[in-house]
């Protein structure tokens, strides 16, 4: 009986039904569409923050040592290299999913044919890898100098057949010594000389626009520095730094095993940092604090600003359910009366009328979620250009909102409606 | 006149009776409101409030010599160009040789005060020079010569008459106090900071300044407008654009305006129908009111004015509700998330009323009419 009594209520008045059914799902979808963009917004400001470039660096222990102490007389640099064959182990650390750019450079003077010091930088530019977790990453500078404008030309290809010996230069080089693309520039290093074939010419707007970038192993070969790299340039999501990764970042063996623990497996910057140390023989790893720091500062008001928005939506889409569900109880209110006058109890009718408002919001709530889910997609493409990834917890939180919405909009109504008397309801009276 | 007034006592006296009711439909549109004006003043606020927070990656511009030197007064004239309320911050910076336990440094002499401001992300372990005599240490310097701060640290310098071959001029020595080491992940590691006084002292000449860094607040249409101006109003200067900073924060900045507006967009539509089903609901409601005015005579055309100018009453007072409860929002948000308060935008609140005076109207003409639209008989009989 009581079953065929609800589904007497959702057939007869359905249009009434799927109103509130219509008004919870527009609740849980908009609540189901915040909660999605608020949980992935940090990873997706993370990513847009990588056209900052590098926020780790990579250099070999004794570098700063043996530049100031012995070398800066001398002028020329034979002290401490990373080795190019470990560049690979990059991608093995706890956090190698975080890393999403990186690139080698090797730096060496050379003379050119009218006599002037001209610094030539060795890179990767666009460097394919097949990494052996089946991940492909194609890494360089094209990543991490997103600024640059390609003012003639195009960016180079290292891997493609003819272009080991090609070069791209510097706008302000280009200008004083009349280059453009195509030409072929003599570069004259310590321990051999290359023709270089000009690819692109590009506008950095800062020193590189004085330079000369070629691959990696076309300018080791001018000095002789074959499997010598001077640095590594990271470019890796991280986390904004805590007490913790502060604390940690100054001694790693200050903090307690569990501490410790936490440190390794968040991915703060000096943790990467440390991981990076370990794979990489005799190198320190620093985080760059002009991207690092200003990252963390904008990704936290980011996630900050959309935790409040969320919120506000959240409030107006319980207000919105919690008035329509009071609204429909009070509406029914002649129908309950009727049946308190030929005999039903209050605690029969309550499991009624919770009952027909419960089905109705599961389907208006399942509805809700799918929806805002979807409205989630249409920002991440439109904004980001990327799926919002479905983060498990928003389900049980749009589940329990609905819940408790759909109870606080009915409760204190039904309670009103069991209070009048029968007759005056039935009456009409108010 | 006596019609008009007959009207709103009606209007009024069905507000006041149904008096939980109406609260709950008033309730609903007050939300609708607050979350418009709150939103889009928040949408409108974004910009600037981020813009300053990308403040954090140092300067953006920088002024380099024209031809030969410049000085700190050619600093001065072309940052007088720059709206004071978009400049956050100059720092002139002077290099030179210098030798400490007789090996080769770079020295750069600078203002500490500013260069907090143009360099937020220097880390300091220890504090900045506060008076002449100190002296801040690269922390790559730092770790090559075991610096540590509060020790003391002889700078000598030489003047460019003795490197020439006169004998007779001596090293111009001076003693700094360590006040701090500088870590920054980048080049400024290999560098000591001292003040622009002492420069003097240690170089025995004023001496022109080799750059100076500008950190403005403002789009990069605006900034490359500013460099071009500068570069032709001061002739010894020549403003360029920190391209680094400039092109990604335009990238960055654009993605977070288009998601804040897409969320305001999506929230809104949301809640805007959501305050529709409401007052649909409500109207719905009186379809039996509806059935037995019409059936003491009343016309159609009176019967919807008189909801109408109910549900329109409500969508007014909702949306000045609203439009206060929206900014009380938006400031709560500005100050929790940006430390700084928000300007308020008088234009907003005649926008925010009438869109919920709309909103409301509209959602509330359908059911009334299809009420009128019936016979009333079958209205009164509950079908």
């Amino acid at each position: 009986m009581f079953f065929r009594m609800i589904r007497g209520t959702l057939l007869r008045q359905w249009k009434k039904m799927l109103m509130i059914a219509f008004t919870i799902a527009l609740g849980a979808s908009l609540a189901a569409a915040m909660l999605s963009v608020m949980f992935d917004v940090g990873d997706k400001v993370n990513q847009e923050l990588k056209t900052y470039g590098a926020n780790i660096t990579v250099v070999p222990k004794s570098a700063s040592v043996l530049n100031e102490l012995y070398e800066v007389e001398g002028g020329q640099n034979t002290g401490a290299y990373l080795r190019e064959d470990e560049l690979g182990k990059i991608k093995t650390i706890f956090w190698a999913f975080n890393i999403v750019d990186y690139a080698p450079f090797v730096t060496v003077n050379s003379t050119l044919d009218d006599g002037s010091e001209v610094k030539v930088i060795g890179s990767w530019f666009n460097h394919h890898m097949e990494l052996p977790t089946g991940e492909q990453l194609d890494a360089g500078i094209a990543g991490l100098r997103s600024w640059w404008e390609i003012e003639s030309g195009d960016w180079l290809d290292e891997q493609s057949h003819n272009q080991e010996d090609s070069a791209m230069i510097g706008t302000a080089l280009a200008k004083k010594l009349n280059l453009s693309v195509g030409n072929t520039l003599h570069v004259k290093g310590s321990d051999g000389e290359k023709n270089f074939k000009i690819i692109g010419i590009f506008d950095a707007g800062g020193e590189e626009d004085d330079q000369i970038f070629a691959p990696l192993n076309a300018v080791q070969d001018l000095a002789a520095l074959d499997g010598c790299i001077d640095s590594i340039e990271v470019s890796a999501l991280t986390t904004p730094d805590n007490e913790l990764a502060e604390k940690a970042a100054k001694d790693p063996s200050s903090l307690t095993v569990s501490q410790y623990e936490i440190w390794y497996c968040t991915a703060y910057a000096s943790s990467i940092c440390y991981q990076i140390q370990e794979v990489i023989t005799d190198s320190v790893a620093s985080p760059v604090r002009q991207v690092a720091d200003s990252e963390g500062a904008i990704m936290e008001k980011t996630q900050l600003l959309m935790i409040l928005i969320t919120i506000l939506s959240m409030i107006g889409a319980a207000l919105g359910i919690c008035n329509l569900v009071t609204a429909s109880v009070m509406e029914r209110s002649s129908e309950i009366g009727l049946m308190k006058a030929i005999g039903a109890q209050n605690g029969a009718i309550s499991g009624l009328v919770l009952t027909e408002i419960f089905i109705t919001a599961v389907f208006g709530g399942i509805i809700g979620f799918f929806a805002g889910f979807g409205f989630a997609q249409i920002i991440g493409h439109t904004v980001f250009g990327s799926a919002i990834s479905m983060k498990p917890v928003v389900i049980p939180i749009v589940a329990i909102l609905v819940i408790l919405v759909t109870l606080a909009g009915s409760i204190p109504a039904i309670r009103m409606l069991l209070r009048l008397r029968p007759a005056e309801v039935l009456h009409g009276g108010h | 006149m006596k019609k008009r007034q007959m009207y709103f006592r009606m209007i009024i006296a069905s507000l006041m009776r149904r008096r939980s009711r109406m609260l709950v439909a008033l309730l609903s549109i007050a939300i609708g409101a607050t979350v418009l004006s709150g939103l889009v003043t928040i949408y409108y606020d974004v910009p600037r409030q981020m813009g300053a927070q990308f403040r954090n990656y140092g300067a953006n511009m920088i002024f380099t010599a024209a031809d030969q030197k410049f000085t700190l007064e050619d600093v001065r004239q072309g940052t007088a160009l720059i709206k004071a309320d978009q400049l956050v911050g100059v720092t002139p910076y002077r290099y030179e040789n210098v030798r400490i336990h007789e090996s080769p440094v770079v020295a750069a002499a600078t203002d500490m005060t500013s260069v907090q401001a143009t360099s937020p992300y220097w880390h300091i372990e220890g504090e900045y020079p506060s008076s002449d005599g100190q002296i801040l240490v690269g922390a790559g310097l730092a770790e090559s010569f075991n610096l540590k701060s509060g020790e003391l640290l002889e700078v000598s310098y030489t003047p460019a008459e003795m490197a020439s071959g006169d004998e007779t001029i001596q090293d111009n020595i001076l003693e700094f106090e360590i006040t701090g080491i500088l870590d920054t992940g980048g080049s400024e590691e290999d560098y000591l900071y001292i003040s622009l006084s002492d420069m003097e002292s240690l170089t025995g000449d004023a001496g022109d300044i080799d750059i100076a860094e500008l950190s403005i607040s403002a789009s990069s249409d605006e900034l490359s407008d500013y460099a071009d101006m500068i570069s032709n109003t001061v002739s010894s200067v020549n403003a360029r654009l920190v391209k680094r900073v400039t092109a990604s924060e335009t990238t960055v900045l654009t993605k977070l305006q288009a998601l804040v507006l897409l969320v305001t967009v999506v929230v809104l539509a949301l809640t805007m129908i959501c305050v529709a089903t409401t007052m649909t609901a409500v109207v719905t409601e009186r379809r039996k009111e509806i059935g037995l005015r019409k059936a003491i005579g009343a016309s159609d055309s009176s019967i919807i004015k008189e909801f109408l100018g109910e549900s329109m009453m409500l969508g007014g007072l909702g949306g000045i509700l609203g439009s206060v409860l929206g900014f009380i929002f938006a400031q709560q948000v500005s100050i929790h998330v940006f430390s700084s308060s928000i300007s308020f935008m008088p234009a907003l609140v005649p926008v925010t009323i009438l869109v919920s005076v709309l909103v409301t109207g509209l959602s509330s003409l359908m059911p009334i009419r299809s009420a009128t639209e019936v016979d009333p008989a079958l209205v009164l009989k509950g079908e």
